[in-house]
């Protein structure tokens, strides 16, 4: 039997199956098809199954990654599908939002745009305090007339907020029953269920959000059930989440915010999967493709969780997006990708985030480009073939890169070509290596330690560097960095997320009822697991989200298997101030420590994965070169001639020295001279640096 | 001297901003007060040995333009072999430079192989420092500094690392919520030594000398792009004129009187001809008027030029002695934080002669008021800092934003987290309809915030404007609607001062309602589609589309006629004739 994996992305759908059995892999690529996504997958899928010479008999479970849940939102094409009800005097929470400026100097800055029009937000007359006593009743006869109303208007989706209903949530419960009298067909998202977490925008805007989506999601699975049904498959189809796991098509469908950016996701998961092929939990995994970069942190062969996620940022900038409550996985985004455009400003240069895209695309695509871009450096600089991108699939021109360089970039700064490009390549690197830092010293981590596993598309080539910018000593690089990282849905684990509000100080007299609220989640998590139909064995990881008493921010902080007693709460509180120390600098052992959040993941681990062997155990390093090419290092201020390495041919063993430059077909390896790189039997690269 | 070259000085600038950025994050994050970690009225800095200002992260602008002082005062008191690593030095003192008491500011010296080689700064706005109202801000009543609180000058609240728990002692025993007063001077000084941490393993990669080149380079770019910027504004003098209501009851307006010239690359804007110093504590110290008068500047000319010393040099503020904007030691100040939107609005005023198309409205006046007392649930005094931020100015091409903070910077605080910490609730929070200043660009809106005490004997202390003189519209566009406090609406309803002091009991409900921001351009030439949005969505009436904006929109339906519109248009843009 083989698990199948689609990762339905912007511009490919990759398709990878797994043998159950042997844990052979099986990959395939094919052009999405944005009209009716539905369609790209049943045509991969085809494909797949002439190659192998199987059909839907032989699949056992599907998985599946979509940016349908994002683009919905993105494109904002559906306002008057929505509303929102809320508590009286509040309607404008998603519109005053925080009221601070992302941008301090610019007037001309706008406000991210509400998913919901004023028009279609009705208020309640009702009123729960901070400590979850009803200050007033709930109106329901209100309700009915606004409900009413809303559904004449064309409604199908409602989000129902009230004020502190991550407190006391029965309100929003009743007024739930009270839509489903009024009609079945309404789909309804609480925010005492989506986000249930104190900050009215926050919890708002996520359940809006919900609301907002859910009508194309729900539509969008269903069809491909009955789809992939009237082929002849009825077994499991798993969705992939925000927070790198995956989830029944049933939870999906109420919940579907908990989709948005699922895709990024499943590469951070790839690096931990390759992670636990070379024995490293820990580690940066670094995905760099035409328009940005993504960094993400894994811990203990996981990446690291975040419940705090900003959706649909003007240009990457913090503050400028729709914040979401989701559990999310931990991904820092900037704008630095081959596609960055590189600029002056004020006599210095400077990278991204704008991104000459796909098209025009850089200079040297030659599609009407004029701006120099990464890329366009990097085919300066000698790390690129222009006869080899895409595998020769496309053909670059060195002469407009050089163009495009010396005129926007050399001539103002009285520099030569190659140092100018050498500039471009060098800025692009010290702002990812800026964003490393910030990712591993605010999680508390020292960069150093960790090696770097390097993918997408332009990866590759700037991993080496970042990581002697950064004291890495050894970077990782996959065999197809460029394209495996949908294997990252078969290293996805079930898994689903339970938290519990309930703000106390860490001490004994909380044991009894923290124990309670545990052992309510687990009893949920375990029938999730069960409905799931998973096959492996149940874990349940607890948390807390704690801080010293009074303060407004909170780390999450794990916490001890099995049932509290009273020695566990000093380790608790240990662990806590250690975590603090790690990533702020200072402990305060005297103040008290209160808990904010419990929280319990339910997790069931997938099938494991297995690699294929590298048949090329005894080849020849020499039948692996290519030729030589120039290529410029500004360790000698000048180009260097070097060996010009087939990845595919590359032997099992092999230690290539560098300087030298690794091709293949949707990348480029660079390694730099003084370091190494070595081949092992899957054809993976591990490069030391001179860190 | 050599010249560092172009890509090493973009790197080091970039990185002396992301040791800037990451002070700011820790400083968020480690903070005890709503007002540093949900409002974020804080800002951080490094400066050179020499007090130049090198890199901040974008946080208020108030706390900016001040700190350079800051850092002067502090260097003139401690000479370098005074100081020692793992020193903090801290003041509040208007008059050195904070601007208001609540301002506390935080300066550590970092060495490089024993040698001064620069500091890091950061400012974070503290809930409570004493004196005579919860919050410290009140305006009525107070006649000098000495009634405003506890007033720091330049002392070392750390020293080699250690903290002084005398002067800690000292600080915390006059304030009235000393816990948190406490944990956010400790992460004050903790974000210090972040920068500190960051900035030494920068100067160990490139070495003293290219940094210290880096320095000198990233003020002299700064400095010319800015006066590239100043030239392309006409030269010459523009004059504006604006009022505040007044400085508390039965106080007559201020007059707030600029004259911008401008003559080549240098920009001199001067408030002669302003009104005197007034007898409470609604006055701005000089380093308050320059720093908003920096800050309106740097948003006309080049707004994403890094702000560093340079970015200052070709500007130049003049306020007599004496005057509002340069009260004499030792007037009192509290109140100055809603001066800052009235300084930017004034430089926009005078300027809009100039670069029309650059300039923004008068926004919505942002209130400041603070609630304090015995908080039953904690058994402790709390002082509760209220923002309230309406509309965003109108722009040559679009409206204002709604709720969105004019001139400074910083976040509303959560209605649940509120209502969490203090025995306060929010009734409403919402859009104030009708309220914004029309024009083809309309203003954004005021916006309604009513607040319900919870206890008996709440001081509250009110702090806002424009109840009296609306927010300016240009170019033809309106003014917005004006402000008003009230007591308890409804029949027996009191309206209260905008900067008056009252004793509240408890089920008080304070309605505090904003001004709307002033419209940009004649209304009658606004986008028919624009006006009829604004009615579906409720930001304007049916009559007021009619009446403001000559547009006939059908109350059932809410749609256009648009024949009916064309007319009355028409009719509306005759001229009247006498």
């Amino acid at each position: 039997m083989w698990k199948l994996g689609v990762d339905i992305g912007g511009t490919f759908t990759d398709l990878v199956m797994v043998d159950e059995e042997t844990g052979e892999l099986s990959v395939t690529k094919y052009p999405t098809t944005t009209q009716d996504p539905s369609k790209g997958f049943t045509n991969g899928i085809d494909m797949l199954f002439q190659h192998k010479g199987i059909d839907f008999e032989d699949i056992s479970q599907i998985v599946h990654a979509s940016t349908l849940a994002t683009n919905t939102l993105l494109e904002r094409k559906k306002e008057g599908d929505t509303a929102i009800l809320t508590t009286k005097g509040f309607r404008d929470v998603l519109e005053i939002q925080r009221q601070r400026r992302y941008d301090l100097y610019d007037l001309s800055i706008q406000k991210p745009r509400p998913v919901v029009p004023r028009q279609y937000i009705k208020e309640i007359d009702e009123r729960v305090c901070f400590d979850g006593f009803i200050l007033k009743e709930l109106n329901e006869v209100g309700v009915k007339a606004s409900v009413n109303e809303l559904l004449k208007n064309g409604v199908r989706s409602i989000c129902v907020s009230l004020l502190h209903s991550h407190i006391n949530p029965v309100h929003e419960k009743r007024i739930k029953d009270i839509i489903e009298e009024i009609s079945p067909d309404v789909m309804i998202s609480l925010s005492s269920e989506i986000a249930p977490h104190i900050g009215e925008y926050e919890r708002t805007n996520t359940t809006a959000i919900n609301a907002y989506i859910m009508p194309q999601v729900k539509i969008y699975l269903e069809n491909l059930i009955t789809g992939l049904a009237k082929k002849g498959f009825s077994r499991t189809i798993h969705i992939m989440k925000s927070n790198g796991g995956i989830t029944t098509v049933d939870e999906m469908i109420r919940f579907p915010v908990y989709m948005i950016e699922a895709g990024p996701a499943a590469g951070a998961l790839m690096a931990s999967f390759y992670g636990n092929l070379i024995g490293e939990k820990d580690l940066v995994s670094f995905d760099m493709g035409g328009t940005t970069a993504k960094l993400a942190l894994i811990e203990e062969g996981r990446p690291k969780v975040t419940n705090q996620f900003e959706a649909d940022k003007i240009k990457l900038k913090p503050g400028s997006g729709l914040p979401l409550i989701i559990p999310a996985l931990d991904l820092i985004e900037i704008g630095a990708g081959g596609g960055s455009i590189a600029s002056l400003q004020m006599g210095v240069i400077a990278v991204g985030p704008e991104s000459a895209g796909a098209e025009p695309g850089p200079a040297c695509y030659g599609m009407g480009g004029h701006q120099p871009t990464v890329t366009d450096a990097n085919l300066v600089l000698g790390y690129m073939n222009p006869d080899y991108f895409l595998g020769g699939r496309m053909t670059l021109d060195v002469d407009a890169a050089h163009r495009s360089i010396e005129k926007k970039i050399a001539e103002p700064l009285g520099l030569d070509v190659t140092r100018a490009a050498w500039g471009i390549h060098d800025m692009v690197n010290k702002n990812m290596a800026a964003a490393t830092r910030i990712v591993s010293i605010e999680r508390g981590r020292d960069p150093r330690k960790l090696p770097l596993v390097v993918f997408g598309g332009a990866g590759p080539l700037h991993g080496s560097r970042i990581a002697r910018e950064l004291g890495i000593s050894r970077v990782f690089i996959p065999a197809a960095a460029g394209v495996t990282s949908a294997i990252g849905l078969h290293v996805a684990g079930l898994s689903f997320d339970f938290n519990a509000p309930h703000i106390s100080l860490l001490g004994q007299e909380i044991l009894k009822t923290v124990n309670r609220l545990f052992s309510q989640m687990e009893a949920k998590g375990r029938a999730m697991l069960k409905e799931a139909k998973t096959t492996g064995e149940s874990f349940f990881l607890k948390t807390a989200d704690m801080r010293y008493a009074g303060q407004g921010h909170q780390i999450n902080v794990p916490l001890p298997d099995g049932n509290f007693r009273k020695d566990d709460l000093e380790q608790i509180e240990r662990t806590f101030n250690k975590l603090y120390y790690d990533i702020f600098g200072y402990r305060d052992d005297e103040q008290s420590i209160e808990v904010v959040n419990w929280r319990l993941t339910a997790y069931s681990p997938p099938t494991k994965v297995k690699l294929n062997k590298y048949s090329n155990a005894g080849g020849r390093s020499d039948d692996a070169i290519k030729g030589t090419r120039q290529v410029f290092f500004p360790e000698i201020e000048g180009f260097l001639e070097c060996n010009v390495y087939d990845r595919y041919k590359l032997p099992q063993g092999f230690v290539i020295q560098g300087p030298a430059v690794v091709e293949e077909k949707e990348s480029t390896t660079l390694i730099l001279p003084k370091d190494r790189g070595h081949v092992d039997e899957y054809c993976n690269l591990m490069i030391e640096t001179l860190a | 001297m050599s010249k560092v070259d172009p890509i090493t000085l973009g790197v080091v600038w970039g990185g002396l901003r992301s040791i800037a950025e990451e002070m700011g994050a820790a400083l968020k994050k480690t903070a005890y007060s709503l007002a540093v970690r949900e409002a974020e009225d804080f800002s951080v800095g490094l400066f050179d040995d020499t007090g130049r200002l090198i890199a901040q992260g974008d946080f208020s602008p108030g706390h900016l333009g001040s700190m350079p002082f800051v850092v002067k005062h502090v260097i003139s008191e401690y000479p370098p072999e005074e100081m020692n690593p793992g020193d903090v030095i801290i003041l509040n003192d208007s008059y050195l430079g904070s601007g208001h008491y609540p301002d506390c500011f935080c300066v550590a010296p970092i060495f490089h192989k024993n040698k001064l080689v620069a500091f890091a700064v950061n400012c974070a706005h503290h809930v409570d420092v004493g004196g005579g109202a919860p919050g410290s801000q009140a305006v009525e009543n107070v006649n000098d500094v000495f009634q405003e609180g506890i007033r720091i000058l330049p002392v070392k609240l750390v020293k080699c690392g250690e903290i002084q728990k005398d002067i800690l002692k000292l600080i915390i025993g006059n304030v009235r919520v000393p816990d948190i007063v406490k944990g956010d001077l400790m992460a004050q000084a903790n974000a210090n030594r972040m920068g500190e941490k960051r900035l030494s393993s920068l100067i160990e990669t490139y070495g003293l000398s290219v940094i210290k080149k880096c320095m000198d380079q990233i003020i002299s770019r700064s400095e010319e792009a800015i006066r590239a910027a100043i030239e392309k504004i006409p030269d010459g003098s523009y004059t504006f004129t604006d009022y505040f209501d007044d400085s508390g009851r039965d106080t007559p307006p201020i007059k707030v009187h600029v004259t911008a010239t401008v003559n080549g690359s240098d920009i001199i804007i001067d408030f002669s001809g302003s009104s005197p110093q007034t007898r409470s504590a609604l006055n701005s110290v000089l380093n308050y008027t320059y720093a908003y008068c920096f800050f309106a500047v740097k948003c006309l000319t080049d707004p994403y030029i890094p702000q560093n010393e340079g970015c200052v040099r070709p500007i130049k503020v003049v306020a007599p002695e004496g005057s509002f904007f340069n009260p004499r030691f030792p007037t009192a100040v509290g109140g100055r934080a809603i001066v800052n939107q009235r300084l930017f609005e004034a430089v926009m005023g005078a300027l809009s002669q100039a670069i029309p198309d650059k300039v923004i409205t008068a926004a919505s006046h942002w209130a400041n008021p603070n609630f304090g007392g015995f908080n039953p649930r904690t058994g402790k005094q709390f002082v509760c800092y209220e923002i309230v931020v309406g509309g965003f100015g109108a722009r040559s091409d679009r409206d204002g934003c709604e709720a969105m903070v004019s001139a400074f910077n910083i976040s509303n605080i959560p209605v649940e987290v509120l209502e969490t910490n203090y025995p306060l609730r929010i009734e409403r929070f919402e859009i104030v309809r009708d309220s914004a200043g029309s024009g083809q660009f309309r203003g954004g809106c005021a916006i309604r915030r009513d607040v319900r005490v919870l206890e008996d004997h709440i001081q509250f202390s009110n702090l806002t404007d424009r109840h009296l003189y609306p927010p300016f519209g240009l170019f033809e566009g309106k003014p917005g609607s004006t402000g008003i406090t009230i007591l308890n609406p409804g029949p027996d309803e009191q309206v209260l001062h905008s900067k008056g002091c009252y004793e509240l009991k408890s089920g008080d409900l304070v309605s505090q309602t904003l001004a709307g921001a002033g419209g940009y351009g004649d209304p009658l030439k606004r986008d028919i589609e624009a006006v009829r949005l604004d009615v579906t969505g409720e930001y304007i009436s049916v009559e007021a589309a009619r009446e403001k904006y000559g547009v006939v929109v059908d109350p059932a339906t809410k749609e256009v006629d648009i024949t009916e519109t064309l007319n009355h248009r028409n009719r509306k843009s005759e001229p009247i004739r006498s």
